[in-house]
Protein backbone atom coordinates (compact mmCIF):
# COMPACT_ATOMS: atom_id res chain seq x y z
CA UNK A 1 0.00 0.00 0.00
CA UNK A 2 1.48 3.32 -1.06
CA UNK A 3 2.14 5.93 1.58
CA UNK A 4 0.72 9.36 0.86
CA UNK A 5 2.06 12.10 3.09
CA UNK A 6 -0.34 14.96 2.49
CA UNK A 7 1.65 17.50 4.52
CA UNK A 8 4.87 16.84 2.66
CA UNK A 9 3.03 16.26 -0.64
CA UNK A 10 4.97 13.05 -0.96
CA UNK A 11 3.96 9.66 -2.22
CA UNK A 12 5.92 6.44 -1.85
CA UNK A 13 4.96 3.28 -3.69
CA UNK A 14 6.32 -0.23 -4.04
CA UNK A 15 6.93 -2.19 -7.23
CA UNK A 16 7.96 -5.83 -7.01
CA UNK A 17 9.77 -7.81 -9.70
CA UNK A 18 8.44 -11.36 -9.54
CA UNK A 19 9.31 -14.46 -11.55
CA UNK A 20 10.98 -17.86 -11.47
CA UNK A 21 14.53 -18.36 -10.22
CA UNK A 22 17.30 -17.15 -12.54
CA UNK A 23 14.88 -15.33 -14.89
CA UNK A 24 16.72 -12.01 -14.60
CA UNK A 25 14.87 -9.99 -11.94
CA UNK A 26 18.08 -8.83 -10.27
CA UNK A 27 19.65 -8.11 -13.68
CA UNK A 28 16.69 -5.80 -14.40
CA UNK A 29 17.34 -3.84 -11.22
CA UNK A 30 21.08 -3.76 -11.85
CA UNK A 31 20.48 -2.26 -15.28
CA UNK A 32 18.07 0.32 -13.84
CA UNK A 33 20.60 1.19 -11.14
CA UNK A 34 23.33 1.74 -13.74
CA UNK A 35 21.23 3.55 -16.30
CA UNK A 36 18.92 5.78 -14.28
CA UNK A 37 21.51 7.39 -12.01
CA UNK A 38 19.56 10.64 -11.80
CA UNK A 39 16.45 8.95 -10.48
CA UNK A 40 18.17 6.46 -8.19
CA UNK A 41 18.15 7.52 -4.54
CA UNK A 42 21.04 5.84 -2.77
CA UNK A 43 22.47 2.39 -3.28
CA UNK A 44 21.02 -0.83 -4.59
CA UNK A 45 20.98 -3.46 -1.87
CA UNK A 46 21.22 -7.11 -2.89
CA UNK A 47 20.97 -9.89 -0.39
CA UNK A 48 22.11 -12.94 -2.26
CA UNK A 49 23.71 -16.29 -1.66
CA UNK A 50 25.99 -18.78 -3.40
CA UNK A 51 25.79 -18.52 -7.18
CA UNK A 52 24.35 -14.99 -7.00
CA UNK A 53 20.90 -16.29 -6.19
CA UNK A 54 18.72 -13.72 -4.46
CA UNK A 55 18.25 -14.89 -0.90
CA UNK A 56 15.92 -12.30 0.62
CA UNK A 57 15.38 -9.48 -1.85
CA UNK A 58 17.03 -6.75 -3.90
CA UNK A 59 16.07 -3.19 -3.10
CA UNK A 60 16.44 -0.06 -5.19
CA UNK A 61 14.88 3.27 -4.15
CA UNK A 62 14.07 5.80 -6.89
CA UNK A 63 12.80 9.34 -7.05
CA UNK A 64 10.53 9.93 -10.02
CA UNK A 65 10.01 13.67 -9.75
CA UNK A 66 6.75 15.54 -9.23
CA UNK A 67 3.29 14.47 -10.28
CA UNK A 68 0.43 16.86 -9.47
CA UNK A 69 2.72 18.68 -7.07
CA UNK A 70 3.67 15.53 -5.20
CA UNK A 71 7.15 14.08 -4.96
CA UNK A 72 6.87 10.50 -6.14
CA UNK A 73 9.22 7.91 -4.74
CA UNK A 74 9.23 4.27 -5.74
CA UNK A 75 10.86 1.35 -4.02
CA UNK A 76 11.80 -1.43 -6.42
CA UNK A 77 12.11 -4.91 -4.96
CA UNK A 78 12.85 -8.34 -6.35
CA UNK A 79 11.82 -11.58 -4.70
CA UNK A 80 13.88 -14.76 -4.48
CA UNK A 81 12.67 -16.95 -7.33
CA UNK A 82 13.61 -20.40 -6.06
CA UNK A 83 10.56 -22.45 -5.08
CA UNK A 84 11.74 -23.04 -1.51
CA UNK A 85 11.66 -19.33 -0.59
CA UNK A 86 7.90 -19.13 -0.71
CA UNK A 87 7.48 -17.33 2.63
CA UNK A 88 10.11 -14.73 1.78
CA UNK A 89 8.40 -14.02 -1.53
CA UNK A 90 5.14 -13.49 0.28
CA UNK A 91 6.75 -11.20 2.85
CA UNK A 92 8.43 -9.07 0.17
CA UNK A 93 5.17 -8.82 -1.73
CA UNK A 94 3.40 -7.24 1.22
CA UNK A 95 2.16 -3.72 0.51
CA UNK A 96 2.89 -4.01 -3.22
CA UNK A 97 1.43 -1.38 -5.55
CA UNK A 98 2.64 -2.71 -8.90
CA UNK A 99 4.18 -5.93 -10.20
CA UNK A 100 6.57 -6.72 -13.02
CA UNK A 101 6.42 -10.42 -13.83
CA UNK A 102 9.69 -11.43 -15.45
CA UNK A 103 9.32 -14.58 -17.52
CA UNK A 104 12.27 -16.57 -18.81
CA UNK A 105 12.13 -17.05 -22.60
CA UNK A 106 14.21 -20.22 -22.54
CA UNK A 107 12.16 -23.20 -23.69
CA UNK A 108 13.33 -25.28 -20.73
CA UNK A 109 11.89 -22.72 -18.28
CA UNK A 110 8.34 -22.81 -19.65
CA UNK A 111 6.77 -24.62 -16.72
CA UNK A 112 8.76 -22.62 -14.16
CA UNK A 113 7.20 -19.45 -15.60
CA UNK A 114 3.72 -20.87 -15.25
CA UNK A 115 4.33 -22.11 -11.73
CA UNK A 116 5.73 -18.76 -10.68
CA UNK A 117 2.77 -16.86 -12.14
CA UNK A 118 0.44 -19.18 -10.26
CA UNK A 119 2.47 -18.53 -7.09
CA UNK A 120 2.13 -14.78 -7.64
CA UNK A 121 -1.63 -15.09 -8.04
CA UNK A 122 -1.85 -17.15 -4.85
CA UNK A 123 0.29 -14.76 -2.80
CA UNK A 124 -1.56 -11.68 -4.04
CA UNK A 125 -4.83 -13.36 -3.18
CA UNK A 126 -3.62 -13.96 0.36
CA UNK A 127 -3.16 -10.19 0.69
CA UNK A 128 -6.64 -9.62 -0.73
CA UNK A 129 -5.27 -8.50 -4.10
CA UNK A 130 -6.49 -9.65 -7.47
CA UNK A 131 -3.95 -10.44 -10.19
CA UNK A 132 -6.42 -9.14 -12.77
CA UNK A 133 -6.74 -5.79 -11.02
CA UNK A 134 -3.27 -5.01 -9.70
CA UNK A 135 -1.01 -2.95 -11.99
CA UNK A 136 0.90 -5.73 -13.74
CA UNK A 137 3.38 -5.81 -16.59
CA UNK A 138 4.85 -8.97 -18.06
CA UNK A 139 8.38 -9.03 -19.39
CA UNK A 140 9.65 -11.78 -21.70
CA UNK A 141 13.31 -11.71 -20.77
CA UNK A 142 16.43 -13.26 -22.32
CA UNK A 143 15.33 -12.65 -25.91
CA UNK A 144 19.03 -12.21 -26.78
CA UNK A 145 19.61 -15.94 -26.32
CA UNK A 146 17.68 -16.56 -29.52
CA UNK A 147 20.56 -14.96 -31.44
CA UNK A 148 22.93 -17.41 -29.80
CA UNK A 149 20.91 -20.26 -31.25
CA UNK A 150 19.38 -21.38 -28.00
CA UNK A 151 15.86 -22.84 -27.88
CA UNK A 152 13.75 -19.82 -26.95
CA UNK A 153 9.96 -19.68 -26.93
CA UNK A 154 8.25 -17.30 -29.32
CA UNK A 155 6.63 -14.25 -27.76
CA UNK A 156 3.30 -15.50 -29.16
CA UNK A 157 3.69 -18.81 -27.33
CA UNK A 158 4.58 -17.03 -24.09
CA UNK A 159 1.61 -14.70 -24.51
CA UNK A 160 -0.61 -17.75 -24.88
CA UNK A 161 0.95 -19.46 -21.87
CA UNK A 162 1.00 -16.53 -19.50
CA UNK A 163 -1.06 -13.66 -20.77
CA UNK A 164 -3.99 -15.24 -22.56
CA UNK A 165 -6.49 -14.07 -19.99
CA UNK A 166 -4.53 -11.50 -18.00
CA UNK A 167 -3.99 -9.34 -21.08
CA UNK A 168 -1.39 -7.33 -19.22
CA UNK A 169 0.97 -5.06 -21.16
CA UNK A 170 3.98 -7.14 -22.13
CA UNK A 171 7.48 -6.46 -23.42
CA UNK A 172 10.23 -8.52 -24.96
CA UNK A 173 13.47 -7.76 -23.19
CA UNK A 174 17.07 -8.58 -22.60
CA UNK A 175 17.99 -7.40 -19.14
CA UNK A 176 21.71 -8.00 -19.77
CA UNK A 177 21.78 -5.48 -22.61
CA UNK A 178 18.97 -3.37 -21.18
CA UNK A 179 16.61 -3.81 -24.12
CA UNK A 180 13.04 -3.47 -22.92
CA UNK A 181 14.02 -2.89 -19.28
CA UNK A 182 13.16 0.81 -19.25
CA UNK A 183 9.93 0.30 -21.20
CA UNK A 184 8.83 -2.38 -18.74
CA UNK A 185 9.46 -0.17 -15.74
CA UNK A 186 7.88 2.89 -17.34
CA UNK A 187 4.70 0.97 -18.18
CA UNK A 188 4.50 -0.50 -14.70
CA UNK A 189 4.99 2.95 -13.14
CA UNK A 190 2.34 4.40 -15.44
CA UNK A 191 -0.19 1.75 -14.41
CA UNK A 192 0.79 2.01 -10.73
CA UNK A 193 0.42 5.79 -10.66
CA UNK A 194 -2.90 5.59 -12.49
CA UNK A 195 -4.11 3.14 -9.84
CA UNK A 196 -2.85 5.40 -7.04
CA UNK A 197 -4.53 8.34 -8.72
CA UNK A 198 -7.83 6.48 -8.48
CA UNK A 199 -7.07 5.31 -4.95
CA UNK A 200 -6.17 8.71 -3.53
CA UNK A 201 -8.63 10.58 -5.69
CA UNK A 202 -6.02 13.17 -6.61
CA UNK A 203 -8.31 15.22 -8.80
CA UNK A 204 -10.61 15.81 -5.81
CA UNK A 205 -7.57 16.73 -3.76
CA UNK A 206 -6.63 19.36 -6.36
CA UNK A 207 -10.11 20.84 -6.36
CA UNK A 208 -10.11 20.96 -2.59
CA UNK B 1 25.38 -36.16 -35.10
CA UNK B 2 28.44 -34.01 -34.39
CA UNK B 3 26.44 -30.86 -35.02
CA UNK B 4 23.69 -32.01 -32.65
CA UNK B 5 26.22 -32.78 -29.94
CA UNK B 6 27.91 -29.42 -30.39
CA UNK B 7 24.55 -27.63 -30.13
CA UNK B 8 23.64 -29.53 -26.97
CA UNK B 9 27.02 -28.80 -25.41
CA UNK B 10 26.63 -25.12 -26.19
CA UNK B 11 23.18 -25.11 -24.62
CA UNK B 12 24.52 -26.87 -21.55
CA UNK B 13 27.27 -24.27 -21.19
CA UNK B 14 24.81 -21.38 -21.47
CA UNK B 15 22.44 -22.96 -18.94
CA UNK B 16 25.37 -23.45 -16.60
CA UNK B 17 26.39 -19.83 -17.03
CA UNK B 18 22.82 -18.80 -16.31
CA UNK B 19 22.83 -20.80 -13.09
CA UNK B 20 20.32 -23.29 -14.50
CA UNK B 21 22.31 -26.23 -13.23
CA UNK B 22 19.60 -28.88 -13.52
CA UNK B 23 18.86 -27.90 -17.10
CA UNK B 24 22.57 -28.00 -17.93
CA UNK B 25 22.82 -31.48 -16.41
CA UNK B 26 19.93 -32.72 -18.56
CA UNK B 27 21.71 -31.50 -21.72
CA UNK B 28 24.99 -33.16 -20.74
CA UNK B 29 23.16 -36.41 -20.04
CA UNK B 30 21.57 -36.32 -23.49
CA UNK B 31 25.01 -35.74 -24.97
CA UNK B 32 26.41 -38.71 -23.05
CA UNK B 33 23.58 -40.92 -24.29
CA UNK B 34 24.08 -39.81 -27.88
CA UNK B 35 27.80 -40.54 -27.70
CA UNK B 36 27.18 -43.93 -26.11
CA UNK B 37 24.67 -44.94 -28.77
CA UNK B 38 26.70 -43.70 -31.72
CA UNK B 39 29.04 -46.02 -33.57
CA UNK B 40 30.65 -43.40 -35.75
CA UNK B 41 32.26 -41.27 -33.09
CA UNK B 42 35.97 -41.62 -32.58
CA UNK B 43 37.51 -41.13 -29.12
CA UNK B 44 34.21 -42.23 -27.65
CA UNK B 45 35.67 -43.06 -24.26
CA UNK B 46 37.58 -39.80 -24.06
CA UNK B 47 34.48 -37.81 -24.91
CA UNK B 48 32.32 -39.72 -22.45
CA UNK B 49 34.88 -39.14 -19.74
CA UNK B 50 34.91 -35.39 -20.50
CA UNK B 51 31.13 -35.21 -20.33
CA UNK B 52 31.09 -37.22 -17.08
CA UNK B 53 33.54 -34.72 -15.61
CA UNK B 54 31.25 -31.87 -16.63
CA UNK B 55 28.29 -33.59 -14.97
CA UNK B 56 30.32 -34.24 -11.82
CA UNK B 57 31.45 -30.59 -11.71
CA UNK B 58 27.83 -29.49 -12.04
CA UNK B 59 26.82 -31.80 -9.21
CA UNK B 60 29.53 -30.30 -7.00
CA UNK B 61 28.42 -26.78 -7.88
CA UNK B 62 24.77 -27.70 -7.14
CA UNK B 63 25.87 -29.12 -3.79
CA UNK B 64 27.65 -25.89 -2.87
CA UNK B 65 24.54 -23.89 -3.82
CA UNK B 66 22.23 -26.22 -1.90
CA UNK B 67 24.37 -26.18 1.22
CA UNK B 68 24.79 -22.39 1.34
CA UNK B 69 23.28 -20.94 4.53
CA UNK B 70 19.69 -19.87 3.96
CA UNK B 71 19.70 -17.32 6.76
CA UNK B 72 23.25 -15.98 7.03
CA UNK B 73 23.91 -13.25 9.55
CA UNK B 74 23.48 -9.89 7.88
CA UNK B 75 25.35 -6.67 8.47
CA UNK B 76 23.97 -4.03 10.81
CA UNK B 77 23.18 -1.90 7.74
CA UNK B 78 21.04 -4.64 6.17
CA UNK B 79 19.24 -5.31 9.44
CA UNK B 80 18.39 -1.62 9.81
CA UNK B 81 17.08 -1.69 6.25
CA UNK B 82 14.96 -4.79 6.89
CA UNK B 83 13.44 -3.12 9.97
CA UNK B 84 12.72 0.03 8.02
CA UNK B 85 11.32 -1.64 4.91
CA UNK B 86 9.18 -4.22 6.65
CA UNK B 87 7.67 -2.24 9.52
CA UNK B 88 4.66 -1.22 7.50
CA UNK B 89 3.01 0.74 10.30
CA UNK B 90 5.85 3.18 10.87
CA UNK B 91 4.09 5.92 8.94
CA UNK B 92 0.69 5.22 10.41
CA UNK B 93 -0.08 7.91 12.97
CA UNK B 94 -2.55 5.60 14.72
CA UNK B 95 0.21 3.12 15.51
CA UNK B 96 2.66 3.77 18.33
CA UNK B 97 6.41 3.78 17.73
CA UNK B 98 6.78 0.66 19.88
CA UNK B 99 4.25 -1.23 17.81
CA UNK B 100 6.01 -0.24 14.60
CA UNK B 101 9.36 -1.24 16.14
CA UNK B 102 7.85 -4.58 17.09
CA UNK B 103 6.81 -5.08 13.50
CA UNK B 104 10.39 -4.38 12.37
CA UNK B 105 11.76 -6.83 14.92
CA UNK B 106 9.34 -9.51 13.73
CA UNK B 107 10.57 -8.89 10.17
CA UNK B 108 14.15 -9.45 11.35
CA UNK B 109 13.09 -12.77 12.85
CA UNK B 110 11.23 -13.71 9.70
CA UNK B 111 14.42 -13.15 7.73
CA UNK B 112 16.27 -15.41 10.16
CA UNK B 113 18.18 -12.59 11.89
CA UNK B 114 17.43 -14.03 15.30
CA UNK B 115 20.23 -12.39 17.29
CA UNK B 116 19.31 -8.94 16.02
CA UNK B 117 15.61 -9.67 16.50
CA UNK B 118 16.16 -10.86 20.08
CA UNK B 119 18.01 -7.64 20.91
CA UNK B 120 15.06 -5.63 19.61
CA UNK B 121 12.48 -7.72 21.44
CA UNK B 122 14.51 -7.44 24.66
CA UNK B 123 14.55 -3.68 24.26
CA UNK B 124 10.79 -3.63 23.69
CA UNK B 125 10.16 -5.44 26.98
CA UNK B 126 10.53 -2.03 28.62
CA UNK B 127 7.46 -0.76 26.78
CA UNK B 128 4.20 -1.66 28.51
CA UNK B 129 2.22 -1.84 25.28
CA UNK B 130 4.75 -4.03 23.45
CA UNK B 131 5.90 -6.13 26.42
CA UNK B 132 3.69 -9.19 26.04
CA UNK B 133 4.00 -9.55 22.27
CA UNK B 134 7.76 -8.95 22.54
CA UNK B 135 8.01 -11.71 25.15
CA UNK B 136 6.07 -14.13 22.98
CA UNK B 137 8.35 -13.39 20.07
CA UNK B 138 11.43 -13.94 22.27
CA UNK B 139 10.08 -17.38 23.11
CA UNK B 140 9.31 -18.02 19.47
CA UNK B 141 12.87 -17.07 18.45
CA UNK B 142 14.34 -19.47 21.02
CA UNK B 143 12.08 -22.31 19.89
CA UNK B 144 12.83 -21.63 16.22
CA UNK B 145 16.56 -21.97 16.82
CA UNK B 146 15.88 -25.10 18.89
CA UNK B 147 16.74 -23.52 22.25
CA UNK B 148 13.72 -24.70 24.21
CA UNK B 149 15.81 -24.80 27.40
CA UNK B 150 16.63 -21.13 26.94
CA UNK B 151 12.94 -20.41 26.41
CA UNK B 152 12.00 -22.10 29.71
CA UNK B 153 14.88 -20.38 31.52
CA UNK B 154 13.64 -17.08 30.12
CA UNK B 155 10.15 -17.77 31.46
CA UNK B 156 11.58 -18.46 34.93
CA UNK B 157 13.62 -15.28 34.82
CA UNK B 158 10.62 -13.14 33.87
CA UNK B 159 8.64 -14.70 36.69
CA UNK B 160 11.36 -14.02 39.24
CA UNK B 161 11.66 -10.44 38.00
CA UNK B 162 7.91 -9.87 38.32
CA UNK B 163 7.87 -8.50 34.84
CA UNK B 164 4.42 -9.92 34.07
CA UNK B 165 1.20 -10.49 35.95
CA UNK B 166 0.21 -14.02 36.99
CA UNK B 167 -2.20 -14.23 34.09
CA UNK B 168 0.44 -13.04 31.65
CA UNK B 169 2.95 -15.59 32.97
CA UNK B 170 0.38 -18.29 32.42
CA UNK B 171 -0.34 -17.00 28.94
CA UNK B 172 3.35 -17.09 28.11
CA UNK B 173 3.74 -20.61 29.47
CA UNK B 174 0.75 -21.86 27.47
CA UNK B 175 2.12 -20.09 24.43
CA UNK B 176 5.52 -21.74 24.80
CA UNK B 177 4.01 -25.18 25.31
CA UNK B 178 1.90 -24.70 22.23
CA UNK B 179 4.96 -23.69 20.25
CA UNK B 180 6.86 -26.75 21.40
CA UNK B 181 3.95 -29.01 20.65
CA UNK B 182 3.78 -27.59 17.18
CA UNK B 183 7.49 -27.96 16.63
CA UNK B 184 7.48 -31.38 18.32
CA UNK B 185 10.57 -30.44 20.27
CA UNK B 186 11.24 -32.37 23.44
CA UNK B 187 10.37 -30.03 26.25
CA UNK B 188 13.05 -28.65 28.57
CA UNK B 189 12.80 -28.53 32.33
CA UNK B 190 9.36 -27.62 33.53
CA UNK B 191 9.18 -24.04 34.76
CA UNK B 192 8.36 -23.27 38.35
CA UNK B 193 4.68 -23.78 38.98
CA UNK B 194 2.53 -20.91 37.92
CA UNK B 195 -0.81 -20.65 39.65
CA UNK B 196 -3.44 -21.56 37.12
CA UNK B 197 -6.07 -18.91 36.85
CA UNK B 198 -9.02 -19.46 34.58
CA UNK B 199 -7.72 -19.71 31.09
CA UNK B 200 -7.78 -16.31 29.54
CA UNK B 201 -9.19 -16.11 26.04
CA UNK B 202 -6.71 -13.91 24.36
CA UNK B 203 -5.13 -13.81 20.94
CA UNK B 204 -2.97 -16.82 21.60
CA UNK B 205 -3.92 -18.68 24.77
CA UNK B 206 -4.86 -22.30 24.22
CA UNK B 207 -4.61 -21.89 20.46
CA UNK B 208 -1.95 -23.40 18.28
CA UNK B 209 0.97 -20.99 18.62
CA UNK B 210 0.90 -17.91 16.48
CA UNK B 211 3.18 -14.93 16.75
CA UNK B 212 1.68 -12.07 18.66
CA UNK B 213 -0.45 -9.88 16.50
CA UNK B 214 -0.16 -6.17 16.72
CA UNK B 215 -2.54 -5.15 14.01
CA UNK B 216 -6.01 -6.24 13.12
CA UNK B 217 -4.94 -7.75 9.84
CA UNK B 218 -3.18 -10.65 11.53
CA UNK B 219 -0.10 -9.96 9.55
CA UNK B 220 2.15 -12.10 11.69
CA UNK B 221 0.16 -15.27 11.41
CA UNK B 222 2.99 -16.79 9.45
CA UNK B 223 5.41 -18.88 11.42
CA UNK B 224 8.83 -17.22 11.42
CA UNK B 225 10.46 -20.61 11.31
CA UNK B 226 9.00 -21.21 7.89
CA UNK B 227 10.94 -18.51 6.14
CA UNK B 228 13.13 -20.89 4.28
CA UNK B 229 12.81 -24.39 2.97
CA UNK B 230 9.08 -24.14 2.89
CA UNK B 231 7.51 -26.10 0.09
CA UNK B 232 4.40 -24.93 -1.68
CA UNK B 233 1.18 -25.86 0.06
CA UNK B 234 -0.05 -29.14 -1.24
CA UNK B 235 -3.63 -28.52 -0.22
CA UNK B 236 -4.04 -25.23 -2.01
CA UNK B 237 -7.39 -24.58 -3.61
CA UNK B 238 -7.83 -25.53 -7.22
CA UNK B 239 -7.78 -22.93 -9.90
CA UNK B 240 -10.76 -22.55 -12.16
CA UNK B 241 -10.11 -24.54 -15.30
CA UNK B 242 -11.88 -23.26 -18.41
CA UNK B 243 -10.58 -25.78 -20.95
CA UNK B 244 -8.18 -28.67 -21.32
CA UNK B 245 -5.93 -29.93 -24.09
CA UNK B 246 -5.28 -33.66 -23.89
CA UNK B 247 -2.23 -35.11 -25.61
CA UNK B 248 -2.76 -38.75 -26.55
CA UNK B 249 0.16 -41.12 -26.79
CA UNK B 250 -1.84 -44.19 -27.81
CA UNK B 251 -5.12 -45.28 -29.37
CA UNK B 252 -6.85 -43.81 -32.43
CA UNK B 253 -5.78 -40.26 -31.45
CA UNK B 254 -2.13 -41.10 -30.72
CA UNK B 255 0.10 -38.08 -31.29
CA UNK B 256 -2.85 -35.68 -31.39
CA UNK B 257 -3.82 -32.89 -29.04
CA UNK B 258 -7.55 -32.53 -28.44
CA UNK B 259 -8.97 -29.39 -26.85
CA UNK B 260 -12.20 -29.59 -24.87
CA UNK B 261 -14.13 -26.94 -22.94
CA UNK B 262 -14.94 -27.48 -19.29
CA UNK B 263 -18.68 -27.40 -18.62
CA UNK B 264 -18.50 -27.70 -14.83
CA UNK B 265 -15.88 -27.90 -12.12
CA UNK B 266 -16.08 -29.10 -8.56
CA UNK B 267 -12.76 -28.96 -6.75
CA UNK B 268 -10.36 -31.16 -8.64
CA UNK B 269 -13.04 -32.81 -10.78
CA UNK B 270 -13.79 -31.21 -14.12
CA UNK B 271 -16.63 -32.18 -16.45
CA UNK B 272 -16.33 -31.98 -20.22
CA UNK B 273 -18.82 -32.62 -22.98
CA UNK B 274 -17.79 -34.81 -25.90
CA UNK B 275 -19.95 -34.70 -28.98
CA UNK B 276 -21.55 -37.96 -30.08
CA UNK B 277 -19.74 -37.39 -33.39
CA UNK B 278 -16.43 -38.00 -31.61
CA UNK B 279 -17.08 -41.63 -30.68
CA UNK B 280 -13.43 -42.49 -31.35
CA UNK B 281 -12.43 -39.99 -28.66
CA UNK B 282 -14.80 -41.66 -26.22
CA UNK B 283 -13.07 -44.98 -26.94
CA UNK B 284 -9.76 -43.38 -26.05
CA UNK B 285 -11.07 -42.08 -22.74
CA UNK B 286 -12.31 -45.08 -20.80
CA UNK B 287 -12.99 -44.76 -17.07
CA UNK B 288 -9.71 -45.28 -15.25
CA UNK B 289 -7.58 -44.09 -18.19
CA UNK B 290 -4.57 -42.16 -16.99
CA UNK B 291 -3.91 -38.91 -18.88
CA UNK B 292 -0.29 -38.08 -18.36
CA UNK B 293 -0.04 -34.98 -20.52
CA UNK B 294 -2.89 -32.53 -20.10
CA UNK B 295 -2.77 -28.75 -20.46
CA UNK B 296 -5.18 -27.13 -18.04
CA UNK B 297 -6.28 -23.67 -19.15
CA UNK B 298 -6.92 -21.46 -16.13
CA UNK B 299 -7.84 -17.77 -16.10
CA UNK B 300 -4.23 -16.84 -15.42
CA UNK B 301 -2.19 -19.34 -17.38
CA UNK B 302 -1.96 -22.79 -18.89
CA UNK B 303 -0.64 -25.42 -16.53
CA UNK B 304 0.67 -28.80 -17.52
CA UNK B 305 -0.43 -31.75 -15.43
CA UNK B 306 -2.08 -35.12 -15.36
CA UNK B 307 -5.50 -36.54 -14.65
CA UNK B 308 -7.55 -39.68 -14.60
CA UNK B 309 -10.91 -40.34 -16.26
CA UNK B 310 -13.23 -40.80 -13.31
CA UNK B 311 -16.63 -41.04 -15.05
CA UNK B 312 -18.18 -41.21 -18.52
CA UNK B 313 -21.94 -40.90 -18.99
CA UNK B 314 -24.05 -40.76 -22.13
CA UNK B 315 -26.43 -37.83 -21.79
CA UNK B 316 -29.96 -39.25 -21.97
CA UNK B 317 -32.05 -36.10 -22.45
CA UNK B 318 -31.96 -32.40 -23.20
CA UNK B 319 -30.19 -30.48 -25.96
CA UNK B 320 -26.99 -32.50 -25.50
CA UNK B 321 -28.78 -35.84 -25.73
CA UNK B 322 -26.51 -38.49 -27.17
CA UNK B 323 -23.33 -36.60 -26.26
CA UNK B 324 -21.03 -37.79 -23.51
CA UNK B 325 -20.26 -36.17 -20.17
CA UNK B 326 -16.71 -36.96 -19.15
CA UNK B 327 -15.29 -36.36 -15.69
CA UNK B 328 -11.56 -35.98 -15.21
CA UNK B 329 -10.00 -35.97 -11.79
CA UNK B 330 -6.99 -33.66 -11.76
CA UNK B 331 -4.07 -35.54 -10.26
CA UNK B 332 -1.36 -32.97 -10.61
CA UNK B 333 -1.23 -29.46 -11.94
Amino acid sequence: MAIFNIKKREIECKVVYYGPGRCGKTTNLEYIFKSYKKQVEGEMVSINTEGDRTLFFDFLPMELGKIKGCDVRVQLFTVPGQVQYSSTRKLVLKGVDGVVFVADSLDVRREKNMTSLKDLQKNLKEYGLNIFKIPLVIQYNKRDLQDEGLPVMSVEKMEKDLNRQLKAPSFAASAVSGDGVGKTLQECMKLTLQALHRQFNWSKEDNG
Amino acid sequence: MNKRIKTLLKQAEVYKKQGLLEDAKVEYKIVAKLIQNSENIQNKDKLLSAVSKKIAALARHAEVVASAPTTPEMSEHVNVLIKKLFSFSKDNKNVSKEEADLEGAIALAKFGQFDAALKEFERLLSSASARLPAAKNILRCHVTVDSSDLAFAQLDRWKSEDLFSTEQNETLRTFLEGLLEKKKIKKGPKPAEVPSPEKEEDAVGGQPPEPETITEEDEEAEDISEIENEKDDSDEEFLDISAVAINFDSGPHAGEQVELDVSFQSGNIISLIISSKDESLVKNLKVGSKLDDVHFYSPIAIFRGSGIVSAMTKIASGPKQGDYSLDIKIESI
